[in-house]
């Protein structure tokens, strides 16, 4: 039998009893992709920024201490082994859980600094991210009651669509854009990058990209546009 | 188009638009609420109510596999507001330059049960955690363990016995774990794998609840 996702074959599916993880070559070049960046971060050290003094010529080094730095690499490599997860996942709670994770790793990875701007700005991601998962879950929820399955091949192979689903999959892509702070949300996040500790920065801007990417994937296949 | 089964009661079927109508109109309240509040806290809680709202849409839709996302969207909820409620604390002190611990006030117990039979109803409650097994039987052992930590630390006994219990906590959390994959790659052995995670889960909830008291007692002493 050969089955198909959005035009791409699948290369092969891992059944865990309930939870089918399944590959096209889309999703292993994302998953590889998540993977790398992962153990580059893994292996890497912060480095360390200079800010200017302001109303002087002086500059001042912020460093990151060693218990921090362990810290912030330990929820670093969560965060990207979720994102991983959340690339081959093939079923729509799992995803769910995944994008969840990365909302909390996130307010993690800049939660541990020192700066009050940064703690307030993670503060504001945090409450958004919070308020978020209420569309992210209420979509979920609201597609399985449409389509009385998660399984995205087995939503893959239905005929029909309803609006109950082309609902669900605008909270969804809501609640994933709450999660990960994109565009409309970008607000509450932008002080978070005035971190010091680059690398383990980086992967929260390489999260939202690849699930960004996927959760366009999964709708495209929930709403069957084509 | 509907998926229901026969066998469903059409009142339960009724009940769906309406729950999930509620769920929104809780959702709005909570929204309005944050909008305008502006002290940091009563935001985290108004927070909680949105929390609640998606709770509700996703219950109603009564299925098994609802409630595999009600408990995930519980936990996901509490850690993201114990997540928050941390950068809140570490913050204001931050701020004031003042430094917090966990229970900041020290307690002190004065209740003749925890002098007459401490063991008593200790062994009790351990005993009827264990007959239960699973996360409901952990959390009463571990009220057991909790109470005879507080007995002893109330009548000035010593208790370092408890410094080890995390690391038993963390080996029985493995257990818990290694008894789901048996479940989800040998389906087989769903007996081993059942046995595994609900003792698993009940010996780390157990001593959950222990080191509780542990970092109590540390408190205790303050006085």
């Amino acid at each position: 039998m050969v089955v198909s996702i959005l035009g791409s074959q699948i290369i092969g599916i891992i059944p865990l009893g309930d939870i089918v993880f399944y590959m096209t070559s889309f999703n292993l070049f994302m998953f590889a992709a998540a993977l790398v960046f992962t153990f580059i971060i893994a292996i890497s050290k912060t480095e360390t920024q200079i800010e200017a003094e302001f109303g002087s010529l002086g500059d001042r080094e912020i460093k990151v201490a060693k218990k921090e730095f362990k810290f912030r690499r330990f929820l670093a490599i969560i965060c990207g082994l979720a994102t991983a997860g959340a690339m081959v996942t093939g079923d729509l709670f799992d995803f769910t859980l995944f994008v969840c994770l990365i909302g909390i790793v996130n307010i993690g990875i800049v939660g541990a600094v020192k700066q009050v701007d940064v703690l307030d700005s993670a503060f504001q991601y945090g409450l958004i991210a919070m308020i978020a998962s209420t569309p992210l879950f209420v979509g979920a929820s609201l597609i399985l009651a449409a389509t009385g399955t998660i399984s995205i091949l087995a939503i893959n192979s239905l005929t029909y669509t309803t609006p109950m689903m082309l609902f669900g999959s605008i909270l969804l892509f809501l609640g994933v854009a709450g999660e990960t702070g994109v565009a409309p949300f970008f607000a509450t996040k932008a002080e978070m990058f005035r971190t010091p500790g680059s690398p383990f920065l980086l992967i929260i801007h390489l999260s939202s990209l690849l699930i960004i990417v996927r959760v366009i994937e999964i709708l495209l296949i929930i709403n069957k546009p084509f | 188009m509907i998926l229901v089964p026969d066998v469903v009661s059409p009142v339960v079927v009724a009940i769906y638009a309406p729950a999930v109508f509620v769920g929104i109109i809780v959702a709005l309240i909570g929204l309005f609420g944050i909008s305008i509040e502006k002290n940091d806290l009563q935001v985290l809680i108004l927070t909680d109510i949105v929390g609640v709202a998606m709770l509700i849409i996703v219950a109603a839709v009564g299925t098994d596999l609802a409630e595999s996302l009600v408990l995930p969207g519980l936990v996901v909820e509490l850690a993201e507001i114990l997540a928050i409620c941390e950068i809140l604390m570490s913050r204001e002190m931050r701020k004031t330059g003042k430094s917090v611990s966990l229970i900041p006030t020290p307690l002190n117990f004065d209740m003749e049960v925890l002098q007459t039979s401490p063991v008593f109803i200790a062994v009790i409650l351990v005993i009827y955690g264990a007959f239960l097994s699973g996360f409901t039987g952990g959390a009463i052992a571990g009220g057991g363990i909790l109470f005879y930590v507080m007995s002893l630390t109330v009548r000035g006994l010593p208790s370092d016995l408890w410094e080890g219990i995390a690391g038993a906590s963390g080996i029985a959390w493995c257990l818990w774990l290694t008894g789901f994959l048996v479940l989800f790659v040998f389906p087989n052995y769903w007996l081993l794998g059942l046995m595994l995670a609900a003792f698993g889960v009940f010996i780390k909830v157990a001593f959950k609840a222990g080191l509780i008291g542990v970092m109590n007692r540390e408190e205790f002493r303050k006085e």
